[in-house]
Order: C-alpha cells, then structure tokens, then sequence
C-alpha cells in the first residue's frame, strides 16, 4: 500500500539532477497598511527541502507566491542560483509549481499537460513526447497519459502536477500545500512518494504547509512563520524538541506549558521555578524575553516512584482516554493542569484512581521558552 | 415524457399557452411566406415557393439581404474582439472605477436606441463617413458587444485563476496563456456571445434606418419602407428568413452545449467503475 511508485533518478532526457539556491534577502509585502510579510530573510540551500510552516495568514504563502513571481515584493531582493529575479517575470524564473488544487489544465490530457513547458521552450515534438512520457512513468501513470484530468483520482492529478511541474528540469520545486486536498493515507503516501522523489532528483523544494506531521515527515529545515515573520527555523526534530516560544511549542504538537521564574541560568542548564511545582533544571536554548515558560511534551512526562530523583511533583489523575495506540491522562498539580501521553501498551491497569501519583521528566526534555501569550 | 406528478401537469397546463403564445407570431410568418398568392394573407390558400423565388430574383431584396449580412460580420468581428478583451481584460481585478468601466460596456444596452441612432447618425456625417454599410456595421458593433462581453464574463467565472499561473510558470506568455488557458474555457460563451452579435445586427432597424443610404439597406429597413407602400409576399419571405437564421443559430448553440456536455461528463462515468 505504501510502496512507492514514484523512481528516484536524474531528470529524464538530461542525465543531470537539477540544483537550486533560492534566496530571500530581507523581503517584505505590503497590501497598503497591512504588513504581509515583514523583511524576511531565508535561503534555501541546492538539495534542501525547506517547509514553511504557519497558520493561515502567517505570510508563508505570499512568500512562496513571491518567490515564484506571482506577487510582487514591496521591498528587498529575491535570488535564485545567486542571480536576482526580481524583474523576471514567473515564466522566466524557471521554478516547477505545484498548485493547491494542481491546476491542470482541464482541457488537455495528462500527456499535454505535462508536455506544456517543454511545447513553451519550443522542444521539437518527438523529444517532448518522449521526455513527457518518461516523466509520467517516473510518477507511476506511465499508461494514464491519455486521461483528462477529471478522469484521474485526486492522488493520479497529484502525480500529473508534479510530473508536469518537473518535467522541463527547474531550479526547484514550489509546493503550495500539494497534499490538502487529499485523504489521510494517501496523503501520507504522496508524502514519502515526494520525499524519495526530492532526495533521487536532489532538487532544492520550498514546502508550504500549515499541517506540522506533514512538515515534520518531509522537511530538511522547518520555518515557522507568524504574522509575516519567522519565530524559529531548524532541523524538524530541533523545532519540535526545543521550541524558543510558548506560540511554536503550542503549534507543533501538543505541550505542557508551565509557567516560571528563572532562578540561575549557566549555559544548557537554567534552574526554573514553577511555582507550585518547585524547582526544575531544564534546558536552556538561551531565549531571552520578559516572561518565561517551561514546556513538557506530554510524551516526555513519566509517571515515576517518589524515591526517583529530578524533576517532579505530585499529580491527581482527573481522567484518562484511550486513543488506540496512546493514553492520554489529564492530571493537575501544584495548580496546573497537566497532560501525560503514554504508550497503551505501557499503561495498562497500573493506575488506580486513589493512588497517589507521582510524575516526574528528564531535564533535558524539559525547554525553557518565552512566554510571548 | 409521462407527467405523472399533478404537479407537472399543473405546470404543463400553464406553460402550454404561454409557449405557443411567444412562439406563434413568429411562426406563422413561414406559412405566410409559403403562401400562393400575390398579397399577403392569412390562412394560406395553397403552397408555394413562387414568392421566396421571386425574394432571390429581386436584386432590391438580395442586396439587402448582402447588406444585412456585411453589417452583421462587422458586427461580430468586432463585437467579439471588443467584448472578450474586455472580460478578460476586467476578470478578477479590481481597481477604482471598475464599475463604470463596466457601465460604459454595457450602456449600449440600457441607452434607447434611438438616441445612439441620432447619435450615429450625426457622428458619421460629421466625419464624412456615409453611403456604405461600414458606419451600420460599427453602431451594430457597439450594440452587439456587451452581449459578448456578458457571455464571456460569465464562462470566466469558471475559471481557477490557478490555471493562468501554472502556465506562467511553466513558461507561457501572454498570447500563449491567452490560447491555451482562457480560449478553451470561454469558447462557448465566445460563440454563444457571437450568435447574439449577429442576431442582434441582423434584426437592428432604428440605426440602420437613420443611416441607411441606396447602397447600403438592410433587410429590416427594407421590410419596413417596403410594408408602407408595396405590400408583397416578399415581406413574409425575409421574415421567414429571419426566423429560420435565428433558429439555425439556436440549434447550433445547443448542439454545441450538447456535444461538449457528452465529450466531458459521459467519460468520467465509464471511468469511474475502473478506478
């Protein structure tokens, strides 16, 4: 069922893997008054799959829509391959896009829609064919290219987009959330399907998403975008595990917020104090506000045996749901309502409601952040 | 076709009448014209093609006949060419005085025809411009083209703006964004747009009259003058003529809607089972 059908390999026709450095140099997009994207700066390196991630209205589409030369940018500069295309008008910058809702075009067939770059470079029939052909086989739909698109399921459509939005060897690849329209499975299907692709091309992808699993399965680098601006980019496993602000631990995944005074601070390590669940070394990234904030993934507390020694409190059970693979308890303590996720498999009849709990967290899974909300 | 629901019945019983009472005064003219006889009466006292023989023997009617169709090839032309430029020109945009952009398109509807008759009229006199068919034709332009300009909008606003921009970026340019993105989607609203270009300009008799010349009459012009003062079968004739060009049309334009209905909803059913 996941078995990709999509082959790694150079670009058909060229032999080569295309590369592509796109850099944004302090841009911003004003629409009169309103600030849509803020002097962002960001680069995409030859090879590297870049998300950006947001809630609608972060700017991360007017970014991508700018990079492709759909919008203009009110200020700063946009490169590609080192070269500035802020005057090129979007058939000249050379990037394959892949829309929401694919855009085909309806009136083609899946062939002719993927042989439309090469028909607008003026390559001579029997080459396009050939080359549009070998593209569709690389997608999977090597015997689909006769269909409309109307005649083609939402996942098929996906793989003409992305043949088409490949096929005449661009800089790299634009995907405006590609897998939205799309049910859950396939949707984590096309996921791996677009990873193995990207990693056999080595071709540099800039990702649009507001889906964090989906930017946490694909992406090389997360940027998370808010109100035009980026609050944290990095490895996907750094985003998530050390969230510099209160707003991206809460928006990718769920978190235990706790906040707290910072007593000492030396380096990896702060001492914190959360009130009434006393003291707790945490790890410390060195974000710097006026107000902090202690976050525990729900996965990283533990219920542990008071004799354990480190970080921890005493905690009532409030309830507990089984999600299938995962329980999830809600507890309170020292005030605070707190949320502990734990393997079913672990769980089972080890808590009883009159027990008296006790959870407790590594320090080095506990984040010191600012609280910006 | 069973109407089996009282309520259909009720409808048929209500829509019958209605029908034939649109439809009747527009059909009896091809009787008329079919008439044997050298006046025009009702009923017909027996078949024949002696009248529409006589219409294409008369080198008053045919040239009127040629004169309405050079106005009406004016007319669409440019109709056609003004009115989709515009929608496309307009779609999805928006800017400050939009909307009488928009009005000054379609006042030609609105404005009573015999103002914009008068107005021609003076117009091509002014610059010289009388005796041919050319001046009839533009004015027949101007009124034909918000029609295009409403047909073309309204199969626009189909289309995903998505499209126009995945053609850029896979290295359209205008012309070729023009061709392969917006052609296909606005045909039908083009063509359609186009049929009432032409039977808008092959029915006009106000302006046409104001300027008509001895070179250039057109057929409704022709009809009307003629009904005053020399009352022939030939009348009904160019009526039928009309009638039957306008029907010819209809049955295009539906065939058409038909055709494309088949070629893009019947597939995706026997595709469906497949996938």
């Amino acid at each position: 069922m996941t078995a990709s059908v999509i082959s790694a390999g150079p670009i058909p026709g060229t032999g080569r893997a295309a590369q592509g450095a796109i850099e944004l140099r302090q841009v911003s997009k004003h629409y009169g008054d309103v600030v849509a994207v803020d002097e962002l700066d960001l680069t995409v390196q030859p090879g590297e799959f870049v998300t950006l991630l947001g809630p609608s209205g972060s700017g991360k589409t007017t970014t991508m829509m700018m990079v492709a030369g759909f919008e203009e940018h009110t200020a700063g500069a946009i490169l590609i391959d080192g070269k500035p295309v802020d005057t090129l008008p979007p058939r000249d910058r050379n990037l394959g896009v892949v829309f929401q809702n694919y855009a085909l075009f309806p009136h083609m067939s899946a062939l002719e829609n993927v042989e439309f770059a090469l028909r607008m470079r003026k390559v001579p029939r029997a080459e396009r064919r050939q080359r549009a052909e070998e593209a569709l086989d690389r997608v999977g739909l090597g015997k689909m290219g006769g269909r409309k698109p109307r005649q083609l399921s939402g996942g098929q459509q996906q793989r003409v987009a992305l043949a088409r939005a490949l096929v005449f060897n661009p800089a790299a690849l634009l995907l405006d959330e590609p897998m939205a329209a799309l049910d859950k499975r396939l949707r984590e299907q096309m996921q791996e399907e677009i990873k193995t692709l990207q990693k056999g091309l080595g071709i540099s992808v800039l990702f649009v998403t507001h889906d964090q699993d989906e930017a946490m399965a694909m992406s090389d680098r997360i940027v998370v975008m808010r109100d035009g601006k980026i609050v944290q980019s990095g490895p996907p496993e750094e985003v998530y595990n050390h969230p510099m602000t209160d707003w991206v631990a809460s928006f990718l995944g769920d978190t235990n917020l706790i906040p707290g005074t910072i007593v000492e601070r030396n380096g990896e390590e702060a001492v914190v104090d959360l009130g009434g669940l006393g003291m707790a070394k945490v790890r410390d990234r060195g974000a710097s506000g006026e107000n902090y904030a202690v976050s525990i993934r729900p996965e990283h507390l533990k219920f542990r045996t008071r004799a354990t020694a480190g970080n921890g409190c005493a905690a009532t059970l409030v309830s507990s749901t089984n999600l299938g693979a995962t329980v999830r308890h809600r507890l309170t303590a020292g005030g605070h309502d707190l949320q502990l996720r734990e393997l079913s498999s672990d769980s089972a009849a080890r808590i009883r409601p009159d027990e008296e709990l006790w959870v407790g967290w590594d320090a080095d899974k506990a984040q010191l952040l600012v609280l910006e909300s | 076709m069973k109407t089996t629901n009282p309520q259909h019945r009720m409808l048929a019983l209500l829509s019958i009448p209605a029908f034939l009472f649109l439809v009747i005064p527009t059909a009896i003219v091809v009787p008329v014209a079919l008439n044997d006889s050298r006046y025009i009466t009702f009923p017909p006292e027996g078949i024949s093609f002696a009248a529409v023989a006589g219409f294409f023997a008369d080198r008053a009617w045919t040239s009127a006949l040629t004169a309405s169709l050079q106005s009406a090839a004016i007319a669409v032309v440019i109709g056609v060419l003004l009115g989709a430029t515009a929608a496309i020109g307009l779609h999805g945009r928006k800017f400050p005085g939009q909307p009488a952009v928009v009005g000054l398109i379609l006042a030609p509807m609105i404005v009573p025809t015999v103002v914009l008759a008068l107005a021609f009229y003076q117009f091509f006199i002014s610059i010289g411009m009388v005796g041919s068919i050319v001046p009839i034709g533009l004015a027949h332009a101007v009124i034909a083209t918000p029609y295009v300009y409403l047909t073309t909008r309204a199969s626009l606003a189909g289309l995903n703006p998505a499209l126009v921009r995945s053609a850029q970026s896979l290295g359209a340019g205008p012309l070729s964004v023009l061709r392969h993105v917006y052609l296909p989607i606005i045909l039908p609203g083009l063509i359609s747009g186009a049929l009432f270009a032409f039977s808008v300009s092959i029915d006009e008799t106000v302006m046409s009259l104001f300027m008509q010349s001895p070179g250039a009459t057109t057929l409704p012009v022709k009809m009307f003058t003629d009904i005053q003062f020399n009352l022939t079968p030939k009348i009904a004739v160019s009526s039928a003529l009309l009638v039957s060009v306008a029907t010819i049309g209809l049955l295009l334009q539906v065939l058409f809607v038909l055709k494309r209905r088949s070629s893009t909803r019947m597939l995706p059913l026997a595709v469906s089972a497949q996938t």
